[in-house]
C-alpha cells in the first residue's frame, strides 16, 4: 500500500469515526419563540395556553381559523398497533351553527370526522364550566366497521363572547385494543390553561 | 356555505340577507341544503345567466366558480370577490354598509 493510499484510507477512517461522534441534531422546538417565562405559549397574539408535555407535538395546520392542534403517536411504544395516535385541538369555528350547546353538539357530530366514515355512538353529555362560563362536554366513540378501527372523541363546547368555540380530543385504536384515557388528562389541562388575550373579531365587530 | 349559515344572526343585525346561486338543479340543491342544514335560499340557475353576468362561468367548465357579491338596498353592487368567501371581510363590508344605510 503506497503512502498516499494509506493516507486516504486513514482520512476516510477518521471521517467515518468523527461522524460517529457527532450527535444527532435535536428537533427544533416550534414553540420556542412563543414561550413565556411562565411556561405558557402565546399563539398568534390571540391565545395563551400551556402546551401539552412531550411527546405531544405541534401540528402545522393549513387553516386560517386560528386553530392550534397537537399530536401524540404511540408508534414507538406499540409499533405493530395501527392506528395508534391521539390529537387535541382548539377550534374557533367548530362544525355546526347553533349557539345553543346541545343543538351545536348534534350538528357537530353530523360533520366531524365525516371523511373517516365512522358511526358514532350516542354522545354522553356533561355540563361543565370553562372560562368561568357554562360549557358542555360531549364524549363518544366512533366505529369504522370496514377497517375495524375506533376513535374516542371528547369535545368541550365553550363560549367566546356569544359564539361557540370548541376543544377536540381524538384517539384512534384498532377495535380490539383499549383506549388510553390518560391522554384525556393532558387534554383537560390544555383546555383549562387556555386564555383569550383580548376580544375576538366577532366581539369587536359587534361591540359598537 | 357553512360559514354563512353560522353568521346568519350577524347578517340579520346588519340588515343583510344571504342567498346562494348554483347551476345545479332544484332537486340537487334541495338535497344539498338539507344535508348541510342550510336555512337560507339557494337559487338554481341552470342556464347560467348569472354566472356570465358576474364573470364566474369559465369557458368549457359547466359550473360556476366561487364568487361573493354584496348588493346594497338600492341595487348597486358594492363588493365582488372571486374565490372562497372571506367571511370576516364580508362582515366588515356589511357592517360598513349598514352604517351607511342608517346615515342616509
Amino acid at each position: 500500500m503506497s503512502r498516499s493510499t494509506l493516507f486516504r484510507f486513514l482520512a476516510c477512517a477518521l471521517l467515518f469515526l468523527s461522524g460517529c461522534a457527532v450527535q444527532q441534531p435535536q428537533p427544533a422546538d416550534p414553540l420556542a419563540a412563543l414561550r413565556t417565562p411562565a411556561g405558557t405559549v402565546v399563539w398568534q397574539q390571540e391565545y395563551e395556553f400551556v402546551p401539552p408535555p412531550a411527546p405531544w407535538s405541534l401540528i402545522q395546520l393549513d387553516e386560517d381559523d386560528y386553530s392550534v392542534a397537537f399530536y401524540h403517536s404511540c408508534a414507538d411504544r406499540m409499533p405493530r398497533v395501527f392506528p395508534c395516535e391521539s390529537t387535541m385541538a382548539y377550534a374557533e369555528e367548530p362544525f355546526g351553527y347553533s349557539r345553543v350547546f346541545e343543538e351545536r353538539q348534534e350538528e357537530f357530530f353530523e360533520r366531524f370526522l365525516w371523511a373517516a366514515r365512522v358511526n358514532f355512538e350516542e354522545p354522553r353529555l356533561e355540563k361543565t364550566t370553562l372560562f368561568g362560563k357554562e360549557a358542555l362536554r360531549a364524549e363518544t366513540v366512533g366505529h369504522e366497521p370496514v377497517l375495524a378501527q375506533k376513535v374516542l372523541v371528547n369535545v368541550i363546547f365553550a363560549r367566546r363572547g356569544e359564539r361557540v368555540v370548541a376543544f377536540y380530543f381524538t384517539q384512534w385504536r384498532p377495535e380490539d385494543r383499549a383506549f388510553d384515557r390518560g391522554h384525556i388528562d393532558d387534554f383537560n389541562q390544555f383546555a383549562e390553561s387556555f386564555r383569550f388575550l383580548g376580544p375576538s373579531f366577532y366581539q369587536r365587530l359587534t361591540s359598537d | 356555505m357553512e360559514g354563512h349559515q353560522r353568521n346568519l344572526y350577524l347578517y340579520d343585525r346588519f340588515n343583510a340577507r344571504v342567498a346562494g346561486v348554483s347551476r345545479n338543479d332544484v332537486q340537487t340543491l334541495k338535497f344539498w341544503a338539507e344535508d348541510l342544514g342550510l336555512t337560507f335560499p339557494l337559487f338554481s340557475n341552470t342556464v347560467g345567466h348569472l354566472g356570465i353576468f358576474f364573470g364566474t362561468l369559465r369557458e368549457g367548465y359547466p359550473m360556476f366558480s366561487r364568487a361573493t357579491v354584496i348588493i346594497d338596498k338600492w341595487g348597486t353592487i358594492r363588493y365582488l370577490k372571486h374565490g372562497s368567501p372571506d367571511y370576516r371581510e364580508i362582515l366588515l363590508q356589511l357592517k360598513a354598509l349598514h352604517e351607511e344605510e342608517k346615515s342616509r
